[in-house]
């Protein structure tokens, strides 16, 4: 799992590769929990990159969507891969949670 | 909670799905080849076949022939007389919980014969089959008793079969409580569980009342089956690995001369997510 992050019109982008599962969750949580407490709560996770996501990756997605809200920000989502879309839609996250088809997109709607 | 050796307990949960829930023998497939134990299997409705012909460890041939013996069309061709008098005049036949418009002896029988008088006590693994109560819409979780038994009141599609009297209690299908039932896994203490589920088909056209009947059944038990699914996905100290095959081509309730497709393609879907359950087993 890689993560990087970049500043887009005070948006955090954040862009991970590989799979959001058990084992790369605690450093996933660990790099969005350092943002929000830089108060970063406006949130992109740009999900082109990866390629599977279990139930401890849906967990860290909602537990960032979570703290983010309670912030007045958000984490939404971009670039959302079929496998993790098909994830997404079985556990009804869809319902809950902001998707672009792009970071341009994703970043804008904050605005 | 851990197994002896210390090794992350393995459940396989195998949801509602008719026919399709036959792709959990090309996923058991992948698990044998790789030597992953599994440590108790759950299934539910159509599932409940699946996950019974694999607790008692029979080998996938066997188990695709004891299928195409006991799931045929045939089960359902011959009508249920008095339950049509009961539609057409419920106060002179006294309408009554056991409605059913098919005449379920031919797949008791079916059951009977296929599972060979086989019990729960005697699976190598542990098995867990779901039903639901009529009376109060409760999961009831069998695990004793014969397979048969179980297996017959988890697959009565509402409507189509008559609920099955076990214990006192009518049971109904278990995906009207539960079609994917994880949560049968975590209560039983499983870490690592495997998911297998699908989601129901909606019908293309809908010109008849038992269409009708079909559409308003796959809404209910396609979001239920969301729902339950995100409930279990923040309640589980561990993980759960879904595995959604994909079928191109649609499989009906009666499709078993697709069977070798549906392994195929459950074959293909565990293969997917097979690096991750060895890392996640230190394999």
């Amino acid at each position: 799992m890689e993560i990087q992050d970049r500043q887009v019109d005070g948006v955090t982008v954040l862009i991970l590769k590989g799979s959001v599962d058990a084992i790369t969750s605690p450093k996933i949580t660990e790099f969005i929990q350092a943002h929000i407490a830089k108060g970063n709560t406006k949130l992109v996770a740009d999900l082109s990159g990866v390629d599977y996501t279990s139930s401890a990756g849906l967990r860290v997605l909602l537990g960032a969507i979570k703290e983010t809200r309670a912030r007045s920000g958000d984490l939404r989502l971009a670039g959302v891969q079929p496998d993790v879309q098909k994830v997404l839609n079985l556990s009804g996250f869809t319902n809950i949670l902001k998707k672009y088809d792009d970071v341009n997109s994703a970043v804008a709607s904050y605005s | 909670m851990m197994t002896k050796n210390d090794r992350p307990r393995v459940a396989l949960v195998i949801g509602s799905g008719s026919v399709k829930c036959a792709a959990a023998l090309g996923l058991m497939k992948v698990l044998e080849r790789e030597h992953i134990d599994v440590d108790m299997v759950v299934g539910c409705s159509g599932g409940a076949i699946y996950a019974s012909l694999i607790a008692l460890g029979w080998p996938g041939q066997r188990a695709i022939d004891t299928t195409l013996k006991m799931w045929t069309r045939d089960v359902t061709a011959k009508r249920n007389t008095r339950a049509i008098l009961q539609l057409a005049l419920p106060w002179i036949f006294k309408f009554d919980e056991s409605f059913g418009l098919i005449d379920d002896r031919m797949i008791n029988r079916r059951f009977r014969d296929g599972f060979e008088g086989a019990t729960f006590a005697q699976t190598r693994i542990p098995l867990f089959v779901t039903a639901t109560d009529l009376y109060n819409g409760e999961q009831v979780v069998l695990s004793d008793g014969t397979i048969a038994e179980a297996v017959r009141a988890s697959i009565s599609i509402p409507y189509i079969f008559p609920p099955h009297k076990l214990n006192g209690r009518f049971l109904v299908d278990g995906y009207q409580s539960d079609p994917l039932p994880i949560g049968v896994a975590i209560k039983e203490g499983a870490d690592i569980i495997i998911a297998m589920g699908f989601e129901s088909p909606y019908q293309e056209q809908i010109t008849s009342l038992m269409r009708y009947n079909y559409q308003m059944s796959s809404v209910t038990s396609n979001n239920l089956l969301k729902a339950n699914f995100a409930f279990h996905n923040l309640a589980h100290h561990s993980e759960i690995i879904p595995i959604i095959p994909e079928f191109k081509h649609r499989i009906k309730l009666f499709d078993t001369d697709k069977i070798p497709y549906v392994i195929e393609e459950g074959e293909r879907a565990a293969e997917a997510q097979l690096p991750y359950l060895k890392e996640l087993l230190g394999k």
